[in-house]
């Protein structure tokens, strides 16, 4: 296999495009075709040097990325969607990857575009029987957080803290859904509504639009080679049995689920370890799973996190930045663009474009991508 | 009695030019490409064709030519509130593109390949506010 | 890249499987995992050797794949939920890639479907377009049917021939949704959907599910009759050929080959074959018309050629170039998720000798387009 550079990227700002309380109206198309010129200015290069397109869009239909990709230009390339709910993007990064890496093609453009629905993320990977006796969402995942408090030690307090330190990064990010907002302290985030026990209303990421793309290719077809950023692994997996299909363990623990899979093999295919990780991204739509992430990944053993968590470990100046641009909650979710969206933010820091987000002199990234299926997905760059 | 409140309101912004006086008749406004000539509607920032962003906006020929014609018989799900069967078809204009639009103004079924149509805006369905929501269509030209 | 073959198929009959008048009611991960098994099966394998899987459903959600194989086995294999017109297709293409680049060794394409009853809801475009109605599917494929009419001279006539040929070869496909055939009386006479496309000229709502294994050839449980990938290749639609997104327009100025064209060249290239090499040949046809115009743009005769062929019967099973011999979208049914795979299915079971009634003597070389919303197009020869 070759080396891969992710040549350019670009962001459509997270937000509501939804032309109500006098915000703009956008077509989900508009988003993504802004972010894919915006990657290709980037990466000083035209429409007619990608050869293969790899999108994403969980809500907006199957169809999407043609429509975002026509606005610009239609010469017949090979367009396919991949839909692994959150990690959709990043999915789409990794077929690009894939494809550029074993010589198929040269230059491959990535992409995701999203503008969410109002109100409760509407789950369809959940039987109907399953819907009908209420299981949603939100509650899942409060399931697996009750859980989680008890064989780790964690407290709600530190699910307040994650929730604030996004916040505050989130702000620093003119792409960021919470740029120029206010900050949130840990009282008023447990002071808020409930959504389902112990997940609270300033615990979950907000719900936005946005789109997010990546051009990426072989070594020679890179226009300027100074810091370039390549991506060195590369992994993706799914549920193994014992957990079900939002990966929430339904049986006493027989197997690794798929974020410790996926973790383990580009551990294994890198040759690095998380100990070697100087920025990294990990996945949360509701804080309390930036906890068991950080675990899962391999940055701290069982129990831990709450403590590195209390001691600034993953601020922007501590000893392993994490979400640097907000993370979901921070940078917000649209769900076909956030895992494009964490590994931009890793190309960023890699190449000392993230501004007052800036971890000094980064020069490896690890990024790890959830998604309903359930999807582990991970990647890591070097600079 | 209150006031009516009620407004009309293109199904989009921008898909046709507001007549400023009684003598103008409202055009479909499109992107033209300065490098290729080739045409879009509704209005493109980037050329599809040869990728110049210089487009610059175009009033559309108001009449054009049947290129093909369906009389659809069922109802389509969602949000078509207009009569049923309907016409449906490809009008080609003299600025170098068909139009995918409504053929409405004489009975479903009656147009021809290479008939003489033009532009109509219409009401096509009211809102939950009681706001009439406006479309584009062609429809035969009075002769 | 290295040499892919196909190690097995399965399918599960096409047909409703709603649960009402009588039916069984079985749900879209159910079929896929029933065809993954018979896939699994035919290819001597266990799911602990498949390594990658991609697939998915049109109209099922999210997590399509992951539900049917979950059906199947829960290995944490990277399991990929693919589209590009539809599911399969595209999932067939990067199954088939993945191996032959050596990224895997086994991967598994599968799809599958439970389609609501009715119009099929567009989603492909926005609102303001839907208020309109321009979202009507079979719409745009009629005008390009009363368009075809025009310019080759095709009748009515011709395209009810279409679907009694397919209706006729399906009865001989046990996978089939239809199993008795049509006269072109009743196809002329049934039901108008939009002008010219009548029922019987538009494929049918069905359910289903397909499944094909593809491994690197030196990996293949059995070598004898083995079938080999030429060649795949996928493209989407060009300018001037349809509407781009979010935009009324198409250019009358360019000239550019459609997809189909543009993907028939690069497979004639690619797999250094040509249309006069292929011995039986797979159609996309979701409305009967299509057959036509697809076969000229695939380049197996001229345009406007194809009515007078299908009137000598050169389509026919036994003609000189059987084409949807298993009954193709208006005879199989269209389960949009699992067409694709079900293509490659007939194709594979004619190259092994296995196709019974629907057998073309000595196929040797076979071609499947698969298509699709956008347009898009995936076009696959595979040989023996």
């Amino acid at each position: 296999m070759r080396q891969v550079a992710i040549a350019g990227v670009g962001l459509v700002k997270f937000g509501r495009y939804d032309g109500q309380k006098g915000r703009p109206y956008r077509e989900i198309y508009e988003l993504g075709a802004e972010a894919i010129k915006k990657a290709l200015d980037y990466a000083s290069m035209e429409w007619k040097d990608i050869q293969v397109a790899y999108g994403a869009s969980m809500f907006g239909g199957l169809g999407v990325p043609n429509q975002c990709t026509s606005r610009l230009g239609m010469p017949g390339i090979p367009i396919t969607t991949l839909e692994g709910a959150c990690s959709s993007s990043q999915q789409s990064l990794r077929q690009a990857y894939l494809d550029v890496a074993n010589g198929l093609y040269d230059v491959a453009l990535a992409f995701g575009a999203e503008k969410i629905p109002p109100g409760l993320i509407a789950d369809t990977l959940s039987p109907v029987w399953m819907l009908m006796m209420g299981f949603n969402l939100p509650a899942m995942y409060a399931i697996d957080t009750r859980r989680y408090m008890q064989e780790s030690g964690i407290t709600e307090e530190d699910m307040a803290r994650v929730a604030v330190m996004e916040r505050k990064n989130g702000i620093r990010n003119p792409n960021a859904f919470w740029y120029q907002g206010a900050e949130i302290t840990i009282e008023e985030v447990l002071g808020s509504r409930e959504i389902a026990t112990p997940i609270r209303f300033l615990m979950a990421c907000a719900n936005a639009d946005g789109a997010s793309a990546a051009v990426v290719c072989s070594m020679d077809k890179l226009k300027s080679k100074s810091r370039a950023v390549t991506v060195v692994a590369s992994s993706h997996a799914t549920s193994t049995f014992g957990y079900d299909n939002l990966g929430i363990r339904v049986h006493e623990k027989v197997n690794l689920n798929c974020t410790e899979l996926a973790c383990k093999q580009v551990w294994e295919t890198s040759g690095y370890g998380p100990e070697d990780m100087e920025v990294i991204q990990l996945y949360e739509a509701m804080s309390p799973s930036f906890l068991w992430d950080a675990e899962h990944c391999g940055f701290c053993k069982p129990g831990e996190v709450g403590k590195l968590l209390r001691e600034g470990h993953f601020e922007i100046g501590g000893k392993l930045p994490a979400n640097t641009d907000g993370g979901l909650m921070g940078r917000g979710h649209p769900t076909g663009a956030t895992g494009l969206a964490q590994l931009i933010e890793l190309f960023l820091q890699l190449r000392g474009e993230a501004g007052e987000r800036q971890v000094p002199n980064a020069k490896i990234a690890f990024a790890h991508c959830s998604g309903g299926g359930p999807n582990g997905v991970c990647h890591v760059l070097k600079r | 009695m209150a006031a009516s409140t009620k407004k009309q309101i293109p199904c989009r912004d921008g898909l046709w030019s507001i007549p400023s006086s009684l003598d103008e008749k409202p055009q479909l406004i499109g992107s033209k490409c300065p490098n290729c000539g080739e045409v879009f509607f509704p209005v493109n920032s980037v050329c599809v064709n040869c990728q110049s962003q210089a487009m610059n906006d175009i009033k559309l020929s108001r009449r054009g030519k049947v290129y093909s014609v369906s009389t659809v018989m069922l109802p389509p799900p969602q949000w078509y509130k207009g009569p049923v069967p309907f016409d449906l078809g490809y009008v080609e204009l003299p600025d170098g593109v068909m139009i995918w639009t409504r053929l409405m103004g004489s009975g479903a079924g009656s147009f021809r390949i290479d008939q003489e149509v033009e532009l109509d805006i219409d009401v096509m369905q009211v809102d939950d506010e009681g706001n009439e929501i406006l479309g584009y269509c062609f429809v035969p030209v009075k002769s | 890249m290295r040499e892919v073959a196909i190690a097995g198929v399965g399918l599960v009959k096409f047909g409703r499987y709603d649960g009402r008048k009588g039916r069984p009611r079985r749900l879209y991960p159910d079929l896929g995992g029933e065809a993954i098994r018979r896939a699994l099966v035919y290819a001597g394998m266990e799911w602990k050797e498949i390594q990658a899987a991609f697939g998915g459903t049109y109209y099922g959600g999210l997590g399509g794949t992951h539900q049917c194989v979950a059906k199947v086995g829960l290995t944490g294999i990277p399991i990929a939920n693919v589209f590009s017109g539809h599911s399969s297709e595209a999932a067939l293409r990067l199954a088939y890639t993945r191996v032959a680049l050596g990224v895997h060794d086994i991967v598994l394409a599968v799809g599958a479907e439970t389609l609501p009853p009715g119009l099929l809801d567009n989603q492909s475009m926005p609102t303001w377009m839907r208020r309109m109605a321009l979202d009507v599917l079979p719409a745009e494929a009629a005008c390009s049917a009363v368009r075809y009419m025009k310019d080759s001279g095709a009748t009515l006539d011709d395209f009810a021939a279409v679907t009694v040929m397919e209706r006729k070869n399906a009865a001989l496909n046990p996978y089939a949704m239809f199993k008795q055939p049509v006269t072109p009386e009743e196809v002329l006479n049934s039901r108008m959907i939009a002008s010219p496309l009548n029922l019987l000229t538009t494929c049918a709502n069905a359910d289903g599910a397909a499944a094909v294994v593809f491994c690197a050839k030196d990996k293949l449980k059995s070598k004898t009759k083995a079938v080999t990938v030429a060649s795949v290749l996928q493209t989407s639609a060009t300018y001037g050929t349809a509407l781009p997104g979010g935009s009324v327009s198409v250019s009358t100025r360019v000239k550019n080959p459609d997809c189909v064209e543009l993907a028939a060249r690069q497979t004639w290239e690619a797999s250094g074959l040509g249309p006069g090499d292929m011995d039986v040949v797979q159609i996309y046809d979701p409305f009967a018309p299509a057959f036509l115009w697809n076969v000229e743009r695939c380049g197996f005769c001229r345009q406007g050629e194809a009515p007078r062929l299908l009137r000598d019967g050169y389509f026919e099973i036994g003609g000189k170039l059987p084409a949807n011999t298993d009954g193709g979208l208006m005879g199989r049914g269209h389960p949009t998720g699992a067409t694709g795979i079900a293509q490659i299915a007939e194709v594979f079971f004619q190259l092994r000798e296995e196709a019974d009634s629907r057998q073309v003597a000595g196929a040797r070389v076979g071609f499947a387009q698969g298509g699709g919303a956008g347009p898009q197009a995936v076009l696959t020869v595979l040989k023996r």
